[in-house]
């Protein structure tokens, strides 16, 4: 979890936080300014949107309950108009329903409000380096949707039915708390692949349009026409 | 719609479906020749005769004036000889005892007799109506009167009566005593007179049967077709043949056209039976007994016994050799024992009909014993095993289906039963993780951003440390009551895989690693009734000891360890060890108070486990602590061990 030496030398990754409670926004920006990251605030959705107006951020995080809307809408525009900027949530429990929604439009783990400062730092960083840290919790939630019955209406509505056999064993082996290694060890794969896995999970469970959406419930039986 | 598609199949497994014969065409022909052989040899079987002493065969024949002696077997010239009949006479000499009934048999004759003991008339044949049939092999005794009987010579005369279609026959004559004469006419009798009798009567009722069958079924026309071909030979057999003019003569002369009639209905039949597309022109077949039929109608008797000689016993044979063939197709396609039977049947009345047909002809000499009508029998009896074997076969299928209903019912009862279940349990469910939607989105809405915001402003330095961290410990409080709520399935490596997060999260604040072992693939047991008040208790007592490593042992590393005991009689049991590589509890930095501290956290510890049922085990020494939780094989259901 040490940050590469060289980090400082090259040009500082580009972070756009949007929170709009002073406080976490303080310490997030802190931890995150302290790390080497050049750390660009809003409070708002429309002044996240015009700071994304200004220039695509490497990465974005974004609480969801916003004063001026709800932080999905940034992350599918930021989906649409920078593919290549990295999407975290940043909650308060890591509870299930907020972070499925954003992974459905797009967004790749979340981020405790409370976390350490290191870890907050050592999380983007990994988010960087092309890693999709994923908690035991959602690979639950996500692994229990496989098991394929209808789910109750006021959770989000998450397509499963795309991810092949070895990614739900991924994911079961991250729910019950395996490190990436005992799962590669386990299934017969080589560790290193385990990261693509589990990017390729979040990638499938996104879903791009507001039709697709309704597409997707269709296809799996959870809107009845 | 997969279990739709299996039942058919499971249907057609059941073991009473008839095996197939697997029969092909060279045995099935081989099998007919060989009934058919055994068939002509039971025919060459002699009939009834009594002891040949009383045997007479040189006879006068007076014929058309002239005179001549003959040997008995007889056939005459002509046809018919009715006004002027052929008269047999010979003589005999009276028994030495004249108390012993003498009697005259004839077991053979066509087509009527009249026998003359000295010039006066014991019997005439012609008053007997079974006698009058030429295809019933009637015999007829007759009791000589004693006193007609003069000491020395006698004089028999026997007249002969022809009237078509055949030639006058007649068999060799016995003369002697009465009993014992009569067991041979007994036996000729119950064979030629009371047999048909009785498969008349059974036809009769076969006709019955059918007939119901047809009219409850009418989509299967072959019963009614057979129905009426047996009641029609039904009919023939117990109407007595006309001999004078009477008013029904002529009506009665029809029924000589039966036995055409009788063989097209029963190639209709074969046709219908067996799912034969109907000929265009298979009412053709049904020609020569109307021909018949009207030729009795308009041209008298005479005409239509010649008649049925030419154009009716063809009929019959080429209904026979037609419907061997339908039946022989259907025992190779079908390959089931009804066709066998049936074709069986036809081989031997078809048998039958051609050694008939050779005594006629004079090709055989079988003493002029007709056996057609009595094969037909067989043919009846094959009838009535087939239906019967078909009836036993549908009660076989409707009991079958019956059990088998029951069983699906049975199945499908049990089905919905679980469905129910597993629809209650997921409705359980469902309802909980609704609620605990709720009260997360209230947590995360008012609780958990209060706390955040308390985190955030204690480390602005205008707080102390200790506020941040209460408000950290009551954030991840809530986050383990949030998780615990979820349901796991019973797999507490679910709650252990959170727990490992928040554990790694909280030790390396502290520059503390945590090795995490899982030492097999499973991780622990699956426990179906684990509560989340379980989870909830094991995991706070996983807290318990890691904040203790974390206070008070001033370890370097934390390993966690789950395993599986194997117990070959009780199974596994589930067991996670916590040890750190600190001092331990005998040396304390800071002296008492932290014994107490740690002694109260030990007592917490226990208490948490034994409410689970789980047993703990702590060992501290200079080289770490390390707790064992030894999990239960069955969690208990209520907070049994509370305090």
């Amino acid at each position: 979890m040490t940050l590469p030496g060289d980090e400082r030398l090259t040009p500082a990754i580009t972070v756009l936080l949007v929170e709009d409670d002073a406080p976490t926004l303080w310490r997030l920006q802190d931890a995150l300014t302290q790390a080497g990251f050049a750390v660009t605030a809003a409070a708002t959705l429309a002044e996240a949107r015009a700071s994304l107006a200004r220039h695509a951020p490497r990465v974005l995080l974004t609480d969801l309950q916003l004063p001026d809307g709800h932080g999905s809408e940034l992350i599918r525009e930021t989906r649409l108009r920078c593919p290549d900027t990295e999407i975290m949530v940043i909650s308060i429990l890591g509870d299930e329903e907020s972070v499925i929604s954003a992974i459905t439009v797009g967004a790749t783990g979340y981020l405790l409000k409370d976390a350490f400062p290191t870890d907050i730092a050592a999380t983007v960083h990994e988010l960087v380096a092309g890693h999709s840290p994923i908690s035991a919790s959602i690979a639950r939630y996500i692994v229990k949707r496989t098991q394929a019955h209808a789910e109750p209406a006021p959770l989000p509505v998450l397509n499963t039915a795309r991810l092949t056999p070895r990614e739900i064993d991924i994911l079961w082996g991250i729910a019950k708390g395996f490190s990436y290694a005992e799962i590669a060890g386990h299934l017969g794969l080589s560790k290193q692949t385990v990261p693509g896995h589990i990017k390729s999970i979040y990638r499938k469970l996104e879903v791009h349009t507001r039709g697709e959406a309704v597409f997707e419930a269709v296809q799996q039986g959870l809107i009845k026409l | 719609v997969t279990e739709a598609a299996e039942k058919p199949l499971r249907f057609a497994r059941h073991p009473w479906r008839p095996q197939t014969l697997k029969l092909g065409l060279i045995p099935y022909l081989a099998l007919q020749a060989l009934i058919a052989v055994l068939f002509v040899l039971l025919l060459r079987q002699p009939q009834p005769e009594p002891p040949a002493s009383f045997l007479l065969t040189a006879f006068d024949l007076r014929e058309a004036g002239t005179e001549r002696a003959v040997t008995l077997p007889h056939f005459t010239a002509s046809r018919f000889a009715m006004a002027d009949p052929p008269q047999f006479t010979t003589r005999f000499n009276r028994a030495d005892d004249p108390l012993r009934a003498q009697s005259v048999f004839l077991p053979r004759f066509s087509n009527g007799v009249e026998i003359a003991i000295n010039g006066v008339a014991i019997l005439d044949s012609r008053r007997d109506p079974a006698a009058n049939r030429p295809d019933r092999n009637t015999p007829e005794i007759a009791v000589i009167p004693a006193s007609l009987l003069r000491d020395g010579e006698n004089v028999l005369t026997i007249r002969l009566f022809v009237w078509g279609p055949l030639t006058g026959y007649l068999d060799r004559v016995y003369l002697g005593p009465d009993d014992l004469l009569r067991p041979a006419y007994d036996k000729r009798m119950l064979r030629f007179i009371t047999l048909p009798i009785v498969f008349s009567a059974w036809q009769a009722i076969l006709a019955v049967i059918l007939t119901i069958m047809w009219v409850m079924r009418r989509h299967e026309p072959a019963y009614g077709v057979l129905a009426a071909a047996m009641a029609l030979g039904a009919v023939q057999a117990l109407l007595p043949t006309p001999m004078g003019p009477t008013a029904f003569s002529r009506l009665n002369a029809i029924l000589i056209a039966s036995a055409p009639f009788e063989g097209a209905l029963f190639l209709t039949f074969a046709v219908l039976f067996f799912g034969w597309k109907w000929p265009r022109y298979g009412f053709l077949i049904f020609a020569p007994g109307l021909l018949l039929a009207i030729v009795g109608l308009f041209a008298g008797q005479s005409m239509v016994r010649s008649a049925f000689v030419l154009v009716g016993v063809p009929t019959v044979g080429l209904c026979l050799l037609a419907m061997s063939v339908v039946v022989a197709h259907a025992v190779l396609k079908r390959q089931d024992m009804v066709s066998l039977i049936l074709g069986c049947a036809a081989t031997i009345v078809l048998t039958c009909w051609i050694s008939d047909l050779l005594a006629v002809l004079h090709v055989i000499d079988n003493g002029r014993i007709f056996v057609s009508r009595l094969s037909y029998s067989a043919l009846l009896v094959a009838i009535g095993a087939g239906l019967t074997w078909r009836f036993a076969r549908a009660l076989n299928e409707v009991d079958s289906f019956a059990s088998n209903m029951v069983t699906l019912v049975r199945e499908a009862e049990d089905k919905l039963r679980i469905s129910f279940a597993r629809e209650e349990a997921r409705a359980r469910e469902a309802a909980l993780a609704v609620e605990r939607t709720r009260l997360m989105r209230d947590l995360h809405d008012g609780l958990g951003g209060q706390l955040v915001s308390i985190v955030a402003l204690s480390e602005r330095g205008n707080a102390s440390p200790p506020i941040g961290e209460a408000a950290r410990a009551a954030l991840k409080d809530l986050r383990l009551v949030i998780d615990s709520m979820d349901d796991i399935g019973g797999d507490l490596m679910l709650a252990l895989g959170s727990w490992r997060e928040r554990a790694a999260a909280q030790l390396r604040s502290h520059d503390i690693a945590l090795e995490w072992r899982t030492l097999t693939a499973q991780g622990l047991p699956v426990h179906p009734e684990l509560r989340p008040w379980h989870v909830i208790q094991i995991v706070r007592l996983l807290d318990e000891a890691l904040t203790n490593a974390i206070k008070h042992s001033g370890a370097q590393r934390v390993t966690v360890t789950i395993a599986m005991l194997s117990d070959a009689t009780d199974g596994d049991t589930g067991c996670i060890t916590i040890a750190d590589d600190g001092s331990g509890f005998a040396l304390p930095p800071d002296g008492a108070a932290a014994s107490a501290t740690a002694a109260r956290g030990l007592r917490n510890m226990k208490s948490r486990a034994a409410r689970c049922g789980a047993t703990l085990e702590l060992v501290s020494d200079a080289g770490g602590t390390r707790v064992k939780l030894v999990l239960p094989r069955r969690f208990p259901d209520g907070d049994t061990a509370a305090g």
